[in-house]
């Protein structure tokens, strides 16, 4: 197949969250030789993005979003090898360390955003839930992050995101990295009152946000 | 004939049920992370207390301190084994707590995790847990059961089945709906009517809506179940949005009085059971029994 003809069908495989078709079009786009970033960009990105604005308009919920971002992940792990072994960085955007905050066991919409920056290119370390403090730190350092998510949906818990913040000052390195917060409780002013550099109200919302900070379209 | 004595009183006039639990541990020192439902066997009094300022304040029935208690849940803090205690207890509470003609409501929240392909779990998993907690409850002495908060018409429809293994009590039902632009609908995408629907089919007694929602957007969500079904609804709605303050607290964007000033339109709109969620106290429901007209 020319790509004229691979693209739309790659698109259509991620609204549709067809993970098969994804995956199987991901390794004919390898046979063919085509080039591989031209391959994410025209013919997988646009699909995502396409399933973000449905989400965002109503038409789409959870059960789809999930769908589509597995079918992303599938086509994803068809090109990178060949990535690798051509030597191209493959990753669009950085690395993230991801998680629900100290006390607060909630992860469906943490696991949504983890898996929905995946997507979106991104190389997340997901945490879990119930995170100490401590420990998105030191994972950070650890990986080179560029951002860290912290997700809370108690109103009890969300103020652990404000002494995340902190304990980065403590530290010395609250200027190495962007922190996004999310949850039922967060919002824009939240994120602003505790020094966060953003805040998104869902998943489709977040990856736009970490773009935008790492500086890509 | 009606199944239940709730339910006739449902027909006379409007039911209160009670207002947010959760934030009333914290004030009496719940920490952040805590387990609410270990309190029940930790500091019962408390508990009870809360029960009793509800029924106080005018509600029909309170619901048991039990939302996370499924095996599933109490799992996340290493406390499968204790989930009988933990309901049984609950339940224990709430009827000591109960004046004479106070109902009883066993709640039971959602898992916290998915049904496949979306999550890990099947629904045999799912049905087995509810039992398991349901009849924590019933030995407990709960007259009813309360399913809640439920973002998964499957997952509600398990927790219909697991209760029905272990008891014949009546089972109310109420989704968590978002205000999308074709009407309301679960974060799963299942519509307030197909949700109402197939509830009744499965044998719930009442269903409605809980959180999420603010008491000025509950009366078309109320419409729109009410479109679908002839079984009594309830309405459970949150006083807004949560607002963290610069000190750390929280506030939620409704006051008590705009709140209340819904309350007459939701009836209207057909809820026989209403009730606070999230960002409501005690003077909320006070206030609420005022309008309802039961003092």
């Amino acid at each position: 197949m020319t790509k004229t003809e691979l693209f739309p069908k790659m698109n259509e495989a991620i609204v549709a969250g067809d993970r098969e078709t994804a995956a199987r079009l991901a390794a004919e786009a390898v046979t063919a030789g085509l080039d591989l970033t031209e391959v994410v960009e025209r013919g997988y990105v646009p699909g995502i993005q396409k399933v973000g604005e449905l989400w965002e308009q109503g038409e789409y919920f959870l059960p789809e979003l999930i769908s589509s971002a597995e079918a992303m992940k599938a086509a994803m792990a068809v090109l990178e090898p060949e990535f690798e072994r051509r030597h191209i960085g493959s990753r669009m955007g950085g690395k993230v360390v991801i998680g629900t905050i100290e006390g607060d066991i909630h992860d469906i919409g943490k696991n949504l955003v983890a898996s929905m920056l995946q997507a979106g290119g991104f190389e997340v370390y997901d945490l879990g839930a119930d995170v100490k403090l401590e420990r998105f730190v030191d994972k950070a350092e650890e990986v080179g992050a560029a951002l860290i998510c912290l997700s809370a949906l108690l109103t009890t818990t969300m103020i652990n995101q404000r002494r995340l913040i902190g304990l980065l000052q403590e530290k010395g390195l609250r200027g190495k990295y962007k922190v996004l917060v999310g949850g039922a409780p967060a919002s824009k002013r939240w994120a602003e009152e505790i020094g966060a550099d953003g805040y998104a109200e869902n998943a489709v919302a977040a990856v736009r946000l970490a773009k935008a900070l790492a500086g890509r379209p | 004939m009606s199944l239940h004595r709730l339910f006739d009183l449902a027909e006379a006039r409007p039911v209160l049920f009670d207002g947010a639990l959760g934030t009333e541990l914290m004030a009496r020192g719940l920490p952040r992370g805590g387990v609410p439902e270990l309190w029940n066997v930790g500091r019962p009094e408390a508990v009870k207390e809360i029960h009793a300022a509800y029924f106080a304040a005018g509600a029909d029935v309170v619901s048991t301190n039990s939302f996370g208690g499924s095996r599933i849940k109490l799992a996340a803090h290493g406390l499968e084994s204790r989930v009988r205690e933990i309901n049984l207890a609950a339940a224990r509470l709430a009827r000591e707590a109960a004046p004479a003609g106070g109902f009883v409501a066993g709640s039971v929240g959602p898992t916290g995790k998915f049904l496949k392909p979306q999550g890990p779990c099947v629904e045999a998993d799912l049905i087995g847990a509810f039992a398991e907690q349901a009849d924590g409850l019933a030995a407990g002495g709960v007259d009813v059961f309360i399913v809640e908060t439920q973002y998964d018409l499957r997952e509600a429809l398990a927790a219909l089945r697991g209760i029905r293994i272990v008891s014949a009590l009546p089972v109310l039902v109420t989704m968590t709906f978002g205000s999308f632009p074709r009407g309301y609908f679960t974060i799963m995408g299942d519509s307030a009517a197909k949700c109402a629907a197939e509830l009744e089919r499965a044998g719930a007694a009442a269903v409605g809506a809980n959180c999420t929602l603010a008491s000025d957007q509950m009366a078309g969500c109320v419409r729109a179940l009410r479109a679908a079904t002839a079984l009594p609804l309830v309405a459970q709605a949150n006083a807004g949005q949560p607002v963290a303050s610069p000190d750390g607290t929280i506030g939620y964007t409704q006051s008590l009085e705009d709140y209340v000033s819904h309350v007459p339109g939701i009836v209207e709109a057909g809820a026989r059971f209403v009730g606070g969620c999230c960002g409501t106290t005690p003077s909320f429901i006070r206030a609420m029994a005022r309008i309802i007209g039961k003092e």
